[in-house]
């Protein structure tokens, strides 16, 4: 029997659900969509709103309070690292680019050999394999190239850096560029149109508006407790919600809110690792002009990759993509104020941006720390070390060459103090300009660590199918158990590893 | 788009001096320079701190010598828009933005950090750019973040408003095929 999409009236009382899954996006979606087609009954809990295709105006100005945590003002403590993670049903998939990568074998690797994880690529390859059939995840198409991305494969290419075309997680894209603010064509085969759905017509109830504040146990969680939210003032109706689940809970409520979620439950806590280890693919921008029009703001936003650079050895690697040139998320990159300001913006057209996105985690870089003040409130620090700092800079002279290759005017960097690079004798300025923490635009769409899996109990949070070594009827689906920085975009890797552990849940729990 | 943690005021000795010259919101802002009344019922904000608000912004955006077809921050209404979102977020949030705008008017702040003691509000246009500045490069992370905490959500709701869409060359959403 078809699952409802639930509504205040029917959150009175204690629920008890067989599970209950917290939060809707990658790893939330699958969890519930496998464990209610394994007959279990599963109550599903978002604290983002259930928002669908006609209400995607393609306008920052909504998209961004409504769809992104925290109004989309989430950011590390010191506001250094502006942070875009997704606040809705279907979480992250609902606002991301569609970038879809298997997780790489030198990751997986890494990750058995420094940190205990039972897990291999055969392992996970049919999980991966049954998401991208779902997804129409197929292989990277040439027509998705708009100037934007075009401009980055084009000087790659000359540079002997072997550029890759993204696959992407959409059937029927009309191109028009608008991912990040919710897909209008439904085009994009996100968690909200697929596993959602799918957990749904398996049995699953959804309930959105509905903020978890914490959960209640030791050796067992006893219940889950939440409160509703009224969207128009995203503040608590009032009503409380008490699940008392009889078989277990699962978290995907992110690799920010998963972890501050324990912590503010004081649960589970005992590796003292929870909230530790939180990486961000730390992301560095770089604007480029061209004498023609880029209108980046249009087509497919992310269809290019470059990983040459992803493995430098004892240096912290990265790569490149790109990011759409929309006018708000472009403006609060460019740095300055009053006329200095707007001399990138009445250019915005002309526009192309790269980013690198710096591969944290692999090296001894100590990642994030996730934490819950006084008043209950998450806070992230992020420690900028000079090893980060080495990549990032390097990140930018890469990012500068390939533009000028592409046959940008002027390649314009975002430190505080913007250099403007012309010619390659211009990128030793790069060297000396201060880099770090703001003095340079820096910004994560991907959160991942807070609570490893692994083998040990003293160095991992969940064993390696997302169980608590703790606390024995808690799992972890989210980008919360990864290790490191993935080295690629994460949602296929989310999706995957919710996949396998949420069969072993239904088996187990 | 970014807004200031709590305990933003609160880091080290000298954010501790800073808010203790800061002196709290209502005493920093008695002499504050009201300007134009706000468009719209205030959320969160008062009348003061909007007033601080709506000069940063005319400070920010469009800038010095923008062409006309340039909208203006007030009639963008980038002070109103903040405080619209700003309402939404965690009342600490609040908090600390309402700290934040009272300690950057303030004389006293404006005499430690670059030695000019009028409050912003009253201060010449270049003075009040000079002000900014001093912010965006202090040496001090508290000031730099309190400088991005203003000036990001400045330029999240200028840029976001379709009014200022055509002097960017943006044409603005696409028609959704059928």
């Amino acid at each position: 029997m078809s699952g409802r999409l639930l509504g205040p009236n029917d959150a009175r009382g204690e629920l008890t659900p067989d599970f209950c899954v917290v939060g809707s996006g990658a790893g939330g979606s699958m969890a519930a969509a496998v464990l209610a087609q394994a007959g279990a009954r599963v109550l599903l809990l978002e604290e983002g709103g259930h928002h669908t295709r006609r209400e995607f105006n393609m306008e920052e100005s909504w998209a961004y309070p409504t769809l992104y945590q925290e109004h989309g003002n989430r950011a590390t403590e010191d506001l250094s690292i502006m942070i875009l993670q997704g606040r809705a049903v279907g979480g992250g998939t609902t606002v991301n680019w569609t970038s879809s990568f298997r997780t790489p074998p030198a990751t997986l690797e890494r990750w058995a050999s420094h940190h205990g994880v039972e897990l291999d690529g055969a392992a996970l390859a049919p999980h991966f394999a049954a998401v991208e059939e779902r997804l129409n995840i197929k292989e990277g198409n040439p027509d998705d190239v708009n100037r934007n991305n075009q401009k980055l494969w084009d000087g790659a290419r000359k540079l002997g850096w072997k550029p890759e075309l993204i696959r992407r997680s959409v059937k029927g894209c009309a191109r028009l560029g608008y991912c990040g603010m919710g897909c209008p064509l439904d085009a994009k085969q996100s968690a909200l149109i697929t596993y959602v759905p799918d957990a749904i017509a398996a049995g699953a109830d959804l309930l959105p508006d509905c903020r978890v504040a914490r959960l209640e146990g030791g050796a067992r969680v006893s219940a889950v407790h939440g409160e509703l939210l009224d969207a128009s003032r995203d503040r608590p109706t009032g009503q409380a919600l008490v699940v008392r689940p009889r078989r277990g809970v699962v978290l995907a409520a992110g690799a920010i809110n998963t972890p501050a979620l324990l912590l503010r439950s004081k649960l589970g806590l005992g590796s003292g690792l929870v909230g530790r280890r939180t990486f961000l693919h730390p992301t560095v921008p770089i604007m480029a002009l061209f004498e023609e029009p880029v209108e980046a703001f249009y087509g497919a936003p992310q269809s290019v990759s470059c990983h040459h650079f992803s493995d430098r050895g004892a240096k912290i690697g990265y790569f490149l993509e790109t990011p759409p040139v929309h006018p708000m998320l472009a403006a609060i990159a460019f740095p300055g104020f009053g006329a200095t300001h707007r001399r990138f913006a009445e250019r915005l057209a002309h526009t192309q941006s790269t980013i690198a996105l710096l591969v944290d985690g692999h090296h001894d870089d100590p990642g994030g720390l996730v934490r819950v003040d006084g008043t209950g409130r998450t806070k992230v620090t992020y420690p900028f070390g000079p090893d980060l700092q080495e990549a990032g800079v390097d990140a930018i002279k890469s990012m500068a060459r390939v533009l000028l290759a592409a046959g940008a005017v002027e390649v314009v960097t975002l430190h505080e103090e913007p250099l403007v690079i012309k010619k390659e004798g211009d990128l030793a300025q790069i060297d000396r300009a201060p880099f770090g923490p703001l003095r340079h635009t820096l910004f994560s769409a991907h959160q991942m660590g807070g609570c490893p899996m692994g083998r040990d109990p003293k160095r991992s949070v969940v064993d390696s199918r997302g169980r608590h070594h703790e606390v024995e009827n808690l799992w972890i689906t989210d980008g919360s158990v990864f290790p490191t920085g993935l080295g690629v975009n994460p949602q296929l890797s989310i999706y995957g590893h919710a996949r396998l552990f949420a069969q072993a849940i239904a088996k187990s729990g | 788009m970014t807004v200031p943690r709590r305990g933003f005021l609160k880091k080290g000795i000298l954010g501790g001096a800073l808010l203790l010259i800061g002196g709290g919101a209502g005493l920093a802002l008695r002499s504050t320079r009201l300007g134009k009344p706000p468009r719209k019922p205030l959320r969160l904000l008062a009348a003061g701190e909007h007033a601080v608000l709506a000069a940063i912004a005319a400070r920010v955006v469009p800038g010095d010598g923008a062409p006309p077809a340039w909208p203006s921050a007030e009639a963008v209404d980038c002070a109103g828009k903040i405080d619209a979102l700003l309402a939404l977020a965690h009342p600490a949030v609040g908090e600390d933005f309402k700290r934040l705008l009272g300690l950057f008017e303030n004389g006293l702040t404006g005499l430690f950090i670059h030695r000019s003691p009028t409050p912003f509000t009253q201060l010449a246009p270049s003075d009040q750019d000079a002000r900014l500045e001093a912010w965006r490069r202090s040496r001090l992370t508290l000031l730099r973040s309190g400088y991005q905490a203003l000036v990001r959500l400045v330029h999240a709701t200028y840029f976001s408003s379709p009014e200022v869409y055509p002097v960017l060359g943006y044409p603005g959403p696409p028609g959704v095929p059928t």
